[in-house]
């Protein structure tokens, strides 16, 4: 029972490792105000441009996983060019860019020929002598480096929003936008970062599933985990610490599943696959039980900005 | 990208220490007032083209000179074809319709997908349970198909009101959910032991769309006796002038009386009907089967289709004919060239992409000021 336990507490990461960033990128984006649905498509391209990266070139994974952060963001700023300098409707915009992805990763790795090539992809450390205490070592001392990477970056980001004057611009943008332009912040430079940095993050995401956990590119792939993102920064209340615990959570709830079927209980084999689509909209309807009151979306959320113009 | 800094409103507050020296002037932006319908178009039709000019491009890099794209459109203009965009119109007028319904009063169905699927599980269930007399079978198959679609939705539309949750993300997941679902049927008790693919055994001969045209299923007259119902609700009714007060302003309609809740699930639930019907033909018509890919890419399409035609059910029609022949090209392209699919996918985003981005130019003025 405890090896159950530890083995399935240690692949906990490789599922939440991609919901956490891809939360935390869309937070990024979200606290400035802009509306951010591209999450599905910008991890498939972050999954197919670490892919491709990792075929043509020397196949080492960490610039692989580079690769998928620099396509994810270059994508992005089309995003932020629709919705913060053309003030295109964020939720059309943001679809569009998710089939646009869609439509573009499918061609590219039908064309290139990049399905179902396995790689050997990035393999995890080992933190000898700690990865030998009982219990507590595998499951915390034998990961993939881009999981001690991630809980940097959520530290990092958390500092930055609550220490410095940067990330203070940044929610102030996302509150309320003419007070904070009236402040002297540059409003649509700061949603313009804020859409390309949070985006980064969510490449990451995906190059992680296709370079790490899943070692292979298959069209479609992400398979609705961003949009499983999308829900977790509303369930964290767009928190950087509760977007990370949300995700653990939804990567215990998805490594329990295969693990009871292989435990030998019979269960169907599609109803199960249902889980974390089931498991997000229960978390949803939890949160809308549990608030009265506002659900903590910054107050601009979804609204361009346009100086001094009557609305 | 421009200076959003040197934006409209900067003169009103001169610099104390002179004019700032500008080298390259600024460029200068503020709202029109008005524009001609001419000069609309004129967007509309510029963005239009540099979106088809842009897939041309794509097409190009995938290996399609726009040469052989000329001539296998040129290839494709005849009797068949023609057919079969007539016959793949159907259901994505029903999706258009659809969507629109469900947009005019702001809620995002995006589980068009979803409520396709059970739509076709409804349809098919009547068939392999054999409910109702055969004469009857047919209607009894379109209505359970609409039950179905519409229930789906309602499960949506119920979380939203009940607890808040947001319908982008609870009709997107449905989809996933719905696909799953219909996967476990067509992989279990409703797979056809004959083939042992993952399909529902053939629908007998009368429970098929019988044709209106050679080659051409009654499914076409369904999608426009809906479209002329929609349009009677949205343009000429009551209902369509709650629809619209509601969405102007919902402030104002709650104060003077109208029923805000019915008309919102209303329009949601016959959006969730619309789509299941548009299972229904699917499965009725072309596949003639439960299949597991009858509904693939249906919810951009649905929302192309609703946001070109902003919404209006009579342009629908027209929108998604022309959709219709993306389609159809797609298929052609695919079977002959190996180009997957997804390019049809593609070009409608990038479409869509293009058209959002020429509302900016219809709203604003730009200029170039020294």
């Amino acid at each position: 029972m405890l090896e159950f336990l530890v083995n399935w507490a240690a692949n906990v990461p490789i599922t939440a490792i991609p919901y956490a960033l891809a939360a935390l990128g869309l937070i990024i984006s979200e606290k400035s105000g802009v509306l951010n649905l591209t999450a599905e498509g910008l991890m498939l391209v972050g999954a197919l441009a670490g892919i491709g990266s990792y075929l043509t070139l020397a196949g080492h994974p960490a610039v692989a996983l580079l690769v998928g952060v620099m396509a994810a963001s270059v994508v992005s700023v089309l995003f932020a060019t629709l919705v913060v300098v053309l003030r295109v409707n964020q939720v059309i915009a943001g679809l569009s860019v998710v089939f646009f992805c869609q439509g573009l990763t499918g061609l590219i790795g039908n064309v290139a020929h990049w399905q179902n090539k396995p790689i050997a992809g990035l393999g995890k450390l080992t933190f000898w002598p700690l990865s030998e205490i009982p219990v507590i070592g595998r499951i915390l001392f034998v990961q993939d480096a881009v999981v001690y990477i991630a809980i940097l970056i959520f530290l990092g980001v958390h500092l930055t929003f609550r220490y410095s004057i940067v990330g203070l611009n940044l929610r102030a943008v996302g509150e309320n936008p003419a007070a904070a332009d009236a402040a002297g912040a540059h409003v649509s430079l700061y949603r313009f970062g804020a859409v390309v940095v949070g985006s980064s993050l969510v490449g990451l995401a995906g190059a992680y599933i296709s370079i790490v956990s899943v070692k292979l590119w298959v069209t479609g792939m992400v398979g609705g985990r961003g949009w499983i993102a999308v829900a977790l920064v509303v369930f964290a209340r767009w928190a950087p610490w509760p977007a990370l615990a949300g995700a653990l959570l939804f990567g215990c709830i998805e490594e329990v599943v295969p693990r009871i079927a292989a435990a030998g209980i019979r269960v169907p084999q599609y109803l199960v696959l249902m889980t974390p689509y089931l498991a997000t909209i229960a978390v949803m309807v939890w949160v809308g039980a549990r608030q009265r009151g506002a659900l903590g979306e910054p107050g601009a959320l979804g609204l361009p900005h346009v100086r001094e113009e009557r609305r | 990208m421009l200076d959003p800094g040197a934006m409209a409103g900067q003169e009103k507050s001169p610099p104390a220490r002179g004019p700032p020296r500008r080298r390259f002037g600024r460029l200068t932006l503020d709202m029109r007032q008005r524009l001609s319908p001419w000069k609309q178009s004129g967007f509309l039709a510029g963005s239009l083209v540099i979106g088809l000019a842009l897939s041309l491009g794509v097409l190009a890099l995938a290996g399609i000179a726009p040469r052989t794209l000329a001539e296998e459109l040129a290839g494709t203009l005849n009797a068949d074809s023609l057919r079969a965009v007539l016959v793949q119109a159907a259901p994505l007028i029903l999706v258009g319709l659809g969507a629109s319904l469900a947009f005019r009063i702001g809620f995002w169905n995006l589980g068009l997908e979803g409520q396709m699927i059970f739509g076709g599980i409804a349809a098919t269930g009547v068939s392999l349970y054999a409910v109702g007399p055969v004469s009857m079978r047919l209607i009894i198959m379109g209505l359970a198909a609409a039950a179905g679609g519409l229930l789906w939705v309602l499960l949506a539309i119920s979380l939203k009101i009940r607890f808040r949750v947001n319908e982008i993300i609870a009709t997107l997941l449905l989809n996933y959910v719905a696909t799953y679902f219909l996967f476990h049927l067509l992989y279990g008790a409703w797979q056809d032991s004959k083939t042992a693919f993952p399909q529902s055994t053939p629908l007998r001969p009368f429970e098929r769309l019988p044709d209106i045209a050679p080659g051409i299923n009654s499914g076409l007259a369904i999608a426009i006796a809906m479209v002329v119902l929609a349009g009677w609700l949205v343009h000429l009714s009551r209902v369509g002038f709650y629809m619209r007060f509601l969405s102007a302003n919902p402030g104002m309609a709650k104060v003077l009386g109208v029923p805000i809740q019915a008309v919102t699930i209303g329009a949601v639930a016959a959006s969730g009907a619309a789509a299941g019907l548009s299972g229904f033909i699917n499965i009725a018509g072309q596949e003639g089967r439960l299949t597991q890919s009858f509904f693939n890419g249906y919810v951009f399409s649905g929302v192309l289709i609703a946001f070109l035609s902003r919404n209006d059910p009579v342009i629908v029609t027209i929108v998604g004919f022309l959709v219709a022949v993306l389609y159809v090209t797609g298929q052609t392209l695919q079977v002959f060239y190996q180009i997957p699919f997804t390019m049809v996918q593609l070009i409608q985003a990038i479409i869509v992409i293009a058209v959002a981005s020429s509302e900016f130019f219809i709203r604003h003025r730009i200029s170039w000021t020294h």
